[in-house]
């Protein structure tokens, strides 16, 4: 289902990349990311408007969480340039800037991957769970076989939430991506590493605060770690120059997954699965209904843009 | 005063003796407070390729790349050395009746200098201190106190002994550990509350310096641990063996939570097993659940159930067995296996009598057996 709850033949998946994604200096440039993101909201769409889509996934007056993965420090998280470009776009096509703010679960993670918080009352803002009067929620929220606190970005701060993952591979879960990027909306993530994350990553996604606000899934793949993740290894980390696009949550965790067997099958690695450690949370999250992990049921897009 | 502020605050007067600190359910740091956390490196562990390491200190063997944490959420790989988090960050700090722990049969009407971090290495859905073990420590007020402080003020305040309780004391094991020798220095016990789950290299080194351990048994089956303790029945069965056959005294407490725990043949099988493999000395507490954490769909145990677990122990041979959290019950009472006579009189967390001489049956010459003086 879309989040619309419709029934969607096969899900979409756009996969934009560039060239021109870094540059000479080794950074993302936002110029070239802020096509990327036209061109993947465009193609979420008919192809045309990335503005019509924006305005189907969001209200004009939605306070949107984008959630962000800092755990990898500056080598190996959501970039700043890109989770800055994407609010950029989104408060250039139709929503308020005051309304858009970039988290995740400490400002002191967000500052050591490159972030500089802003709180503020005017503009973006980045901010940590841990932020003075931020915190977790005090209900306890137990859904199936999880219980947690959420932080309160989550279920007081955003009416509507993008999850803006890094791509990576994962030493226990096998992939992280967008729905295991929820893990940090809780206060103990910790605690849902057993069986390789498996159902918890489905479950994380399934519970209400997550499942009544999330709109989309992009993964930051201009560094992709297909190996030894989810630690930044320089050896096996992929400058892929892409972002991954998708309404459904499952099918873009899946076109990650498949990338990251693509890098490891170029790379001469085994695959996850001969690994013993590939992510069926995917197939669990498929059988909750939470959308589409087989492959066949996938139509990916693929688009370079200059 | 923010309410920021007002939590340090109360926190900080209820590190003064006496006045204790404020209900556990209230200080989770809902607003957020600085994280105060050390970076201590870890016993038991071992470094592997690619900056990794591997925790050796629970049965989890938790694998863990650089940045990652364990299982416990207080132990962190930093570029490829572990560091506990929690050395001498405490989060509860309290003086109890030992009887609290529970502890029945050791310095009985003492006071125990009781103390917590954050964190636990399983995750009980019936967890009963869940906002200080189920969360990571930043998540909660924690304040400084080094092992020879926490000896000195456990010896100033007439604390007899130190329990390391309230969460799951295996993960801060290096504090406790350094802690249990200044206090044995001072000549004070150190008693542990346990789930059992540590290795068994560890547990070793642990027992050489501390003189009680209580275990928590809470079910008798891999499935129940499966399912609500997210740990496993066989390494906490390994810790009660290892206890009973080391110079520390042990206590086991069962909690019995309806329909989940309470088949009598399960309970018969777990009194038989612990005769059989820790003797029929060791006390045995069966305790009322309360509704908590993640199983608020069950009532309370009836009283009648606990008792029947009593019988069916006692049938089993074992020798001390009790009622627990139910103050007044007849159960709490420790008596006399010779003569019959009531030796330690409960109510509650009170004693009321002890007719013991020289840890014998002051009735018959019994002995009874603990740690009494």
């Amino acid at each position: 289902m879309d989040h619309h709850g419709q029934i969607m033949a096969k899900a979409r998946v756009v996969v934009v990349r560039s060239p021109n994604a870094w540059t000479s200096a080794g950074n993302p440039d936002p110029a070239v990311v802020a096509r990327m993101f036209g061109r993947g909201f465009a193609l979420l769409g008919d192809g045309s408007d990335g503005r019509a889509t924006a305005a189907s996934l969001f209200r004009a007056d939605d306070r949107v969480g984008i959630k962000v993965n800092t755990i990898g420090g500056r080598a190996i998280s959501t970039r700043p340039e890109v989770a800055l470009t994407l609010a950029g776009w989104l408060a250039a096509n139709g929503l308020a800037e005051k309304n858009l703010f970039i988290w995740d679960r400490t400002t002191r993670e967000l500052r050591d991957a490159g972030y500089t918080p802003a709180a503020g009352r005017s503009g973006v803002r980045v901010f940590g769970t841990d932020t003075d009067g931020v915190g977790y929620g005090t209900d306890l929220v137990s859904h199936l076989g999880v219980g947690s606190l959420f932080s309160k970005i989550q279920t007081e701060f955003a009416t509507a939430s993008i999850s803006l993952a890094i791509l990576k591979d994962h030493g226990l879960a096998g992939v992280t991506a967008g729905m295991k990027n929820y893990f940090g909306a809780i206060h103990n993530p910790n605690k849902y590493h057993d069986d390789h994350c498996n159902p918890f990553v489905a479950e994380v996604f399934d519970s209400p605060p997550v499942k009544s606000r999330h709109r989309l899934t992009v993964l930051d793949a201009l560094t992709v770690q297909f190996h030894k993740g989810p630690s930044y290894h320089a050896r096996w980390a992929d400058k892929f120059g892409g972002l991954v696009f998708s309404l459904d949550p499952v099918a873009a965790d899946a076109a990650g997954w498949a990338l990251i067997e693509r890098l490891r099958a170029a790379a001469g690695l085994p695959t996850l699965r001969d690994e013993g450690r590939a992510p069926d949370y995917l197939s669990t999250a498929e059988k909750m209904g939470l959308g589409r992990a087989d492959p066949a049921s996938i139509d990916t897009i693929e688009e370079t843009v200059a | 005063m923010n309410r920021r502020g007002f939590l340090r605050g109360a926190a900080g007067a209820g590190l003064a003796l006496g006045a204790g600190l404020p209900s556990i359910g209230r200080r989770l740091a809902a607003a957020a407070a600085g994280p105060n956390l050390s970076h201590v490196e870890a016993r038991y562990y071992v470094r592997l390729p690619d900056r990794e390491i591997e925790c050796r200190l629970c049965p989890r063997l938790c694998r863990l790349g650089d940045k990652e944490r364990g299982y416990c959420g207080v132990r962190e790989n930093d570029g490829g050395t572990y560091y506990t988090l929690v050395y001498g960050k405490v989060c509860s700090l309290n003086a109890d009746p030992i009887e609290k722990k529970p502890f029945f049969h050791v310095l009985p009407g003492t006071t125990a200098l009781s103390l917590a971090t954050a964190g636990c290495n399983v995750n009980c859905k019936f967890c009963q201190n869940w906002e200080i073990a189920q969360v990571r420590p930043e998540q909660v007020e924690a304040y400084d106190l080094s092992p020879e402080a926490a000896a000195a003020r456990a010896a100033g305040s007439g604390c007899p002994s130190i329990a390391y309780t309230y969460t799951e004391p295996t993960v801060f094991y290096e504090y406790m550990y350094d802690t249990a020798v200044k206090a044995k220095a001072r000549g004070l016990r150190n008693v542990v509350v346990t789930s059992g789950h540590i290795n068994p290299e560890p547990l070793a080194g642990l027992l050489s310096v501390v003189d009680a351990v209580k275990v928590d048994l809470k079910g008798f089956s891999e499935k129940f641990y499966a399912d609500y303790v997210r740990g496993n029945l066989k390494p906490v069965l390994e810790t009660i063996r290892a206890v009973a056959k080391s110079k520390a005294w042990l206590e086991i407490v069962a909690l019995i939570i309806p329909t989940l725990n309470d088949g009598m043949a399960e309970i018969r099988e777990m009194c038989r097993w612990i005769r059989n493999e820790a003797g029929d000395s060791v006390p045995v507490h069966f305790t009322r659940f309360q509704p908590m954490y993640l199983v608020k769909n069950l009532p309370p145990t009836p009283v009648s159930t606990l008792e029947a677990a009593r019988r069916v122990a006692l049938e089993e041979g074992l020798r001390f067995v009790y009622v627990g959290n139910v103050p007044g019950h007849e159960g709490e009472n420790t008596y006399c296996p010779g003569c019959g006579q009531k030796v330690i009189a409960r109510t509650g967390y009170t004693i009321e009598t002890v007719r013991l001489k020289k840890g014998k049956c002051a009735a018959c010459g019994t002995p009874i057996p603990g740690i009494w003086t």
